[in-house]
């Protein structure tokens, strides 16, 4: 192997190292082929310096745009080294790579190389030598390209584990401002092909032993937060529309990184905020996910961004003090689980041991929870254990106490 | 009184067994690690394979799949008392059945969990942080994990490369798991010569590691992050964090 590769590969890695939606997994699967299997938790390969887990060799083919979207580095009009591997040569990385124990799968991705046909062409030819000729049977999640034929879709949607298409922005006037070749409407209509074809090989795996199956691991988006002005409120909302119009498995945030410069895009020094924005996002969506809070229950009009102090959860619960607090003992899991400091575990956990005998407030944090949020919403055994009153900005004041200069700079 | 084994796994559980019908301990410990204690008698307890089934048995059909899980993970810990907690974990799961391990507020259990879990971080974390070389047609990962658990490894590799030669080395412990592409076995193990890299070999570890350094973000570069993650006693084993 040459120089080339090696060069080819670092261009074509940072090229695509601002994706995040690449998680891996979220399927067991026993080696059907030669070489490769999946494991539902997920397995991280190592941590890069940013502290980001690397799962996946994560590349695109091409970074050689024909479209101009202003948030990307690979965008036509900037002046960046260009690259693209051919189907072979990412077919072979991933193979060798694979057998060192160095990843756990592909998520192979694109610029638009000529155009959307050409580079879907290529990203399916890369499938099949994997599969085919490799015997590859781990993780492989690829983007579908808006634009390419339905058929090619088709194609490599019954050769990977897992597809995306990113929205990247989320309302049409924000795509209108940096993305001007791309709409909505051709960003959904892979998306519910996908959708589609997905529903149809589970009825037809369920009925025919010979049916196909078709991206077993479900599909993602990813959206970029903090290069637009959307509020946190459309972000959330158009979150909770995406799992339920298209059944996607995850919606991705992405901190906006200022990787060129450009009159739509926020200044370079302005964006510091977005990766606290993505986190609270991220804690919305698991809200959304696993606890069953309603959109709507988290952000609304008149507070349409989250807080830069407190959690969703938290938030939600001092709105909602009244509903508070809560006997240990007695409530369902979906209350406890609306509780500030109670996770998932620590909920199954408050169940299991309430069949044994009565929870104390000492036992608590035994069983992991976070007693020093908690202690506000909940009784146990009748008892409290929080302030005198339930008050809000009370319970904020002991659990971030406003520095008092702060608080003098305020009243002036 | 303490009892001592082998520091086998059915050694363990045939002292299990002696506290019932023999005589109470109040602790057992792998012969070779255990500290004399000035005020317990020791007594060495030779292992039988007969009276450990007897125990295994107890353990699945009287408490459950989990406890058992549990029990040898926390045998597999490196922690000195690991075998006493054992003890006291069965002895309140032979009381209670099942139902012990939902019982997160008693000391005992919480014990075993603690240290099962720790097994159970560290396995799943070799299954990424492990990383192979190939030797003539062998593929070799050295390791040095803190705990005794090559063997919990071996059947993830052995499935997804069936179609290699691999050993996994346990530098620490002078052991490995090696596997022919038809089974693995568990085998005492030395390797300390310098590995004789090939070209091919060189070529594809200098293209991970080029992809591993322009795959982090620059401006979000956060290295005790990273640290937290790969903590520096692994890094000699994994070729990225090598120069
Ligand atoms: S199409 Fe994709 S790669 Fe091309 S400029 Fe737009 S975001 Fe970047």
């Amino acid at each position: 192997m040459n120089k080339n590769i090696i060069e080819k590969l670092q261009i074509l890695a940072d090229a695509a190292k601002y994706d995040v939606s690449c998680a891996s997994s979220g399927v067991n699967k026993k080696n059907t082929g030669k070489i490769g299997s999946s494991q539902a938790s997920g397995i991280c390969h190592t941590w890069a310096s940013d502290g980001r887990c690397v799962s996946l060799l994560k590349i695109l083919l091409s970074n050689d745009c024909a479209y101009d979207c202003e948030y990307c580095v690979n965008r036509l009009s900037n002046d960046v080294r260009r690259a693209s591997f051919t189907p072979e040569e990412v077919a072979e990385l991933t193979i060798e790579f694979y057998r060192r124990n160095y990843i756990e799968g592909l998520f192979l991705s694109s610029a638009v190389e000529k155009n959307p046909n050409h580079t879907m062409e290529k990203i399916v030819k890369t499938l099949l030598i994997l599969r085919n000729q490799y015997g590859f049977s781990g993780y492989i999640h690829v983007k579908a390209i808006p634009g390419a034929d339905k058929i090619l879709i088709h194609q490599a949607g019954e050769l990977a584990d897992r597809m995306s298409v990113n929205i990247e922005l989320p309302t049409e006037a924000g795509l209108k401002l940096l993305a001007p070749q791309k709409t909505m409407k051709k960003l959904f209509l892979p998306m519910d092909q996908i959708k589609q074809e997905i529903g149809r090989s589970k009825y037809e795996l369920a009925r025919y032993r010979h049916a196909k199956s078709f991206v077993p691991a479900g599909q993602s988006t990813q959206m970029i937060v903090g290069a637009t002005k959307e509020s946190d409120m459309d972000m959330i909302n158009i979150t909770d529309q995406l799992y339920k119009k298209f059944s996607l498995k995850r919606v991705y945030f992405s901190a906006y990184v200022p990787v060129n410069q450009g009159g739509n895009l926020p200044a370079i020094s302005s964006t510091t905020a977005p990766m606290l924005r993505e986190h609270r996002l991220y804690q919305a969506d698991w809200l959304l996910r696993f606890y069953k809070f309603k959109a709507n229950e988290l952000l609304d009009q008149s507070n349409p961004n989250f807080d830069k102090d407190f959690d969703p959860k938290m938030m939600w619960a001092l709105r909602n003090i009244k509903e508070f607090p809560k006997e240990i003992n007695k409530v369902s899991v979906n209350e406890l689980l609306r509780i500030p400091g109670i996770g998932m575990i620590s909920a199954r956990r408050i169940l299991k041991q309430r069949k044994i005998r009565n929870i104390t407030f000492d036992d608590l944090k035994k069983m992991g929870v976070v007693v020093k949020r908690a202690r506000f919403f909940i009784t146990c055994g009748g008892k409290y254990y929080g302030e005198k009153n339930l008050d809000p900005e009370n319970i904020k004041n002991i659990l971030n106490p406003v520095p008092p200069y702060e608080q003098l700079s305020l009243k002036i | 009184m303490v009892y001592l084994h082998d520091g086998t796994f059915n050694g363990l559980l045939t002292c299990v067994y002696e506290h019932y019908y023999l005589e109470k301990a109040n602790g057992i410990y792998p012969e070779n690690r255990f500290e004399m204690e000035l005020l317990e008698q020791e007594v060495h307890i030779a292992t039988d394979d007969v009276k450990a089934k007897k125990v295994y048995d107890a353990i699945w059909n009287k408490i459950s799949d989990e406890a058992m899980k549990n029990v040898y993970y926390t045998f597999l810990s490196n922690d000195y008392k690991k075998d006493c907690y054992i003890l006291k974990y069965l002895e309140l799961g032979f009381k209670m059945g099942y139902k012990v391990d939902n019982d997160h507020t008693n000391k005992d259990v919480i014990n075993v969990h603690k240290l099962s879990s720790k097994v159970s971080k560290e396995r799943h974390r070799l299954l990424g942080l492990l990383r192979f070389q190939e030797v003539g047609d062998v593929l070799y990962a050295p390791l040095t994990p803190d705990h005794d658990l090559i063997e919990l490894l071996a059947d993830h590799f052995a499935d997804r490369m069936r179609n290699e030669k691999f050993i996994i080395h346990d530098k620490k412990r002078n052991k490995a798991v090696v596997y022919n592409k038809k089974e693995w076995m568990i085998t005492d193990f030395t390797y300390e010569n310098e590995i004789d890299v090939s070209e091919k070999e060189r070529d594809f570890q200098e293209m991970w590691k080029g992809y591993f350094e322009h795959i982090g973000i620059k401006e979000r570069k956060n290295l005790v992050l990273q640290r937290q993650f790969v903590p520096t006693r692994y890094r000699k084993n994994i070729v990225e964090f090598n120069k």
